[in-house]
């Protein structure tokens, strides 16, 4: 139906024949930075603690990375609503998959799940980069990412939010090995790539975060990081620079 | 008046030749589904500290059309139950919009008696959802809002929520423009959990009425009149103090300003 | 009886005074007219067997399809109207795939098989405004058996009312009554997936009217190995000449 066919009245002279521009904007970008790692029995799911819009803190402590159960943790960062939204509809559906299935959710079938959820928004998507972490079935350390519409992979390692682009390169270097030589080959074969320990990845976890807090404004205040381990899952906090 | 069952409080069609209809049907007619593109009438900051015992919230009493103070009469303190204060600022009708739907929530609690079950972690969470529906259907409320009080286990609540569904928490909030002039001078006194529950009743209370008094200086959006909410763990009671001034002002340095208002020779 | 019935056997989902709903009942009445199927779980697999009525020697035998795969890991038996059983199972393959699309993982058997019960109810409207989808309950029953990694080996009977219940063996339609006698008399927790295959056989050729033959009965199993696996004629004749051949056996022996 044309626009120009409608009707004037005393209300209005004149209708707009051209569309409508919507000047709302449903997204906002909430800051902050997160970091998954996977060892040989362990992972690891970390997030800073601030929470910004445009140059405003909002707050120096609003955790981002949570423990849903099953041993499984997850984190969605970019526009805080749509993170929060994602990590309640996920939370929601794990409990109807014990109810139907009596068991836990692995986390290969928890990132599938994750796809059907981003991906049923594909027309109007969650503005986030989710990452999620566990150990697998055989008890290996694991991370899966995705983008914001569904597409995942696992990884050894993942970087994402605001400074994902200052962190991946520093992990690629430091986890995969990227670019190193065997010290004894001369320069002529490659570093072997071996599973890091739980006190090597935390202290790669720490610089990571200080070192992207000095170069990106909304990343700061606090660094939270949650370990997954056969014995279940804890918490570290370290304090991160507040300017 | 026309009478008819179906016409009753229209003009006359005798008097006034036949109504209209297309003019209140906006919505089957050819116009386009029309949603809130920005807001109309609107408050300005509200802010909130915690302190030892309790949070102090403020929000002043103005309603701007534009840059034209429109009301001076508004409130935008919203007790809901007997544990919640939120604050609301942004777009008047969407407040009142809002108040509504609080109201309904607060009918609902009743219904099942004995006594109150809605505390502020609820109505945030309600408040929110409602919010980031709204703003999925691209049909925002236009406001941003902060919800404060005492839990169901007696804790402080002190939470923000906005048109887009944004959520946070922090031991010092404050909304549009006292977002940039009221949270540093919180922050100052207020930068953690730590140091909230070092202030007193009495410094809060001074700190927001400080706040108040810079907004008004330097926001034109504000009005010197303020309603100021102190919840309080200990006395478990919300107090809320309607119609404050800011106090003690000085514009002695006005006259010194050149190049606005009346030409001053 | 019908005089006192028939107020409430016209509504299919109205209950009767004392407490029944009798097109409910009568569906069950439907499968004991079926042709009969056994499903034995053993701790290697699960069999099915089932029986076919090869009314006419004009019939071709392998259009009558009792057997049927539900997924790589789960069969299913039926017996009743066995046209009925369509929507079942097509409900059961999509739940299946659909749960693998999702959780990217085998479907378990037993939520399976509660999914494969909730279509039973819906004759009548939902609690929660789902629409009325049959004009009756069905008339077949199922005999689910898969396997998962949650519970190994599993058999389930589920029934036109929406109830399932998990069996070490079980019978259903007409010869249902002799052939569970049968196998509670002859069902142990040490049975091979062998010794299952040819007492499903035995058994059917008990309450079999026609001579058991590898057209008059069909024969699969579910294994963690292979999953589901449907019998062809030979290897059905094979196994019938070695349940004659044992029977041969025993007979010589109580000579």
């Amino acid at each position: 139906m044309s626009v120009t066919s409608a009707v004037s009245s005393d209300y209005n002279s004149g209708v707009s024949n051209v569309p409508i521009e919507h000047q709302f904007n449903p997204y906002s970008d909430n800051g902050g930075t997160v970091l998954g790692i996977a060892g040989e029995d362990f992972a690891i799911l970390a997030g800073d603690t601030r929470h910004t819009t445009g140059y405003s803190i909002n707050s120096r402590y609003e955790p981002k990375v949570f423990s849903v159960g099953d041993e499984l943790l997850i984190t969605a960062n970019g526009f805080a609503a749509d993170g929060d939204a994602l990590v309640k509809r996920f939370r929601n559906q794990l409990k109807w998959y014990h109810f139907d299935h009596k068991k836990n959710l692995t986390i290969k079938s928890a990132a599938r799940f994750i796809q059907h959820l981003l991906y049923g928004k594909r027309f109007f998507p969650y503005y986030v980069h989710t990452i999620i972490a566990g150990l697998d079935e055989e008890g290996k350390g694991a991370v899966y990412s995705f983008d914001p519409v569904g597409s995942y992979e696992r990884e050894q390692c993942r970087a994402g939010g605001g400074a994902a682009s200052l962190i991946m390169p520093f992990l690629d270097n430091q986890v995969n090995f990227k670019n190193q030589m065997d010290p004894d080959s001369n320069g002529t074969a490659k570093k072997e790539l071996k599973y890091l320990k739980l006190d090597e990845v935390i202290s790669l976890v720490r610089d990571a975060f200080s070192s992207a807090t000095e170069r990106h404004i909304n990343v700061g205040d606090g660094l939270e990081i949650l370990i997954v381990t056969k014995d279940g899952v804890r918490t570290e906090y370290y304090p991160l620079k507040k300017d | 008046m026309n009478h008819g069952p179906y016409d009753w409080g229209r003009p006359s069609d005798d008097t006034y030749g036949a109504y209209n209809h297309q003019i209140a049907a906006a919505n089957n007619s050819q116009f386009p589904k029309m949603n809130t593109q920005q807001p109309i009438v609107t408050g300005t900051s509200v802010i909130a500290v915690k302190y030892q015992d309790g949070i102090v919230l403020a929000a002043d009493n103005l309603g701007s059309y534009g840059s034209l103070a429109r009301f001076s009469d508004i409130e935008r303190l919203l007790p809901v139950g007997d544990s919640t204060i939120v604050g609301i600022s942004g777009d008047i009708s969407d407040l009142q919009q809002i108040e509504r739907i609080l109201d309904d929530l607060q009918v609902q609690d009743s219904y099942d008696m004995e006594k109150p079950n809605l505390k502020p972690e609820h109505v945030h969470e309600y408040l929110s959802r409602v919010f980031y529906n709204r703003r999925s259907k691209m049909d925002p409320l236009w406001n941003s809002t902060i919800v404060a009080g005492l839990s169901s286990t007696n804790e402080l609540v002190l939470k923000y929520a906005d048109l887009l569904g944004v959520t946070y928490s922090s031991p010092a909030i404050a909304t549009g423009f006292g977002a940039h002039l009221a949270i540093p001078l919180l922050r100052r006194k207020v930068e953690t959990e730590e140091d909230a529950s070092k202030l007193t009743e009495e410094e809060a209370v001074e700190l927001v009425r400080n706040c108040m008094k810079v907004l008004f200086y330097r926001d034109a959006r504000s009005i010197d009149k303020y309603s100021l909410a102190v919840i309080s763990q200990s006395r478990k009671k919300i107090d809320i103090h309607k119609g404050l001034r800011c106090e003690d002002m000085k514009w002695e340095f006005a006259k010194h300003i050149r190049g606005y208002g009346a030409p001053q020779l | 009886m019908f005089l006192t019935r028939s107020e409430y056997d016209r509504g299919v989902s109205t209950f009767s005074p004392e407490g029944r709903l009798f097109q409910v009942e009568y569906s069950l009445e439907a499968i004991k007219l079926g042709s009969t199927a056994i499903g034995i779980c053993t701790s290697e697999g699960i069999v099915l067997g089932v029986e076919k009525r090869v009314s006419s020697p004009m019939l071709e035998s392998s259009s009558i399809e009792k057997i049927v795969e539900v997924d790589r890991h789960i069969g299913c038996a039926m017996s009743g109207l066995t046209a009925d059983a369509r929507s079942m199972i097509d409900h059961a393959r999509v739940s299946s795939l659909t749960h693998d699309l999702y959780y990217d993982e085998p479907v378990g058997v037993e939520s399976l098989t509660q999914s494969v019960c909730d279509l039973a109810l819906r004759f009548g409207e939902g609690a929660s405004g789902e629409k009325r989808l049959m004009s009756r309950p069905f008339g077949v029953a199922l005999l689910i058996a898969g396997f998962d990694d949650q519970k190994g080996p599993q058999l389930y009977h589920a029934e036109p009312s929406g109830t399932f219940y998990r069996y070490d063996a079980k019978a259903i339609g007409s010869g249902s009554e002799g052939a569970q006698q049968e196998l509670q008399n002859e069902y142990h927790s040490s049975l091979t997936l062998k010794d299952a295959e040819l007492l499903t056989l035995k058994i059917l050729k008990q309450v079999m009217e026609e001579k058991l033959d590898s057209k008059n009965a069909q024969l699969a199993t579910v294994t963690k190995e292979k999953g589901f696996q449907i019998y062809n004629d030979e290897a059905t004749s094979e196994l019938i000449k070695s349940l004659a051949d044992q029977d041969v056996d025993e007979e010589s022996e109580q000579i």
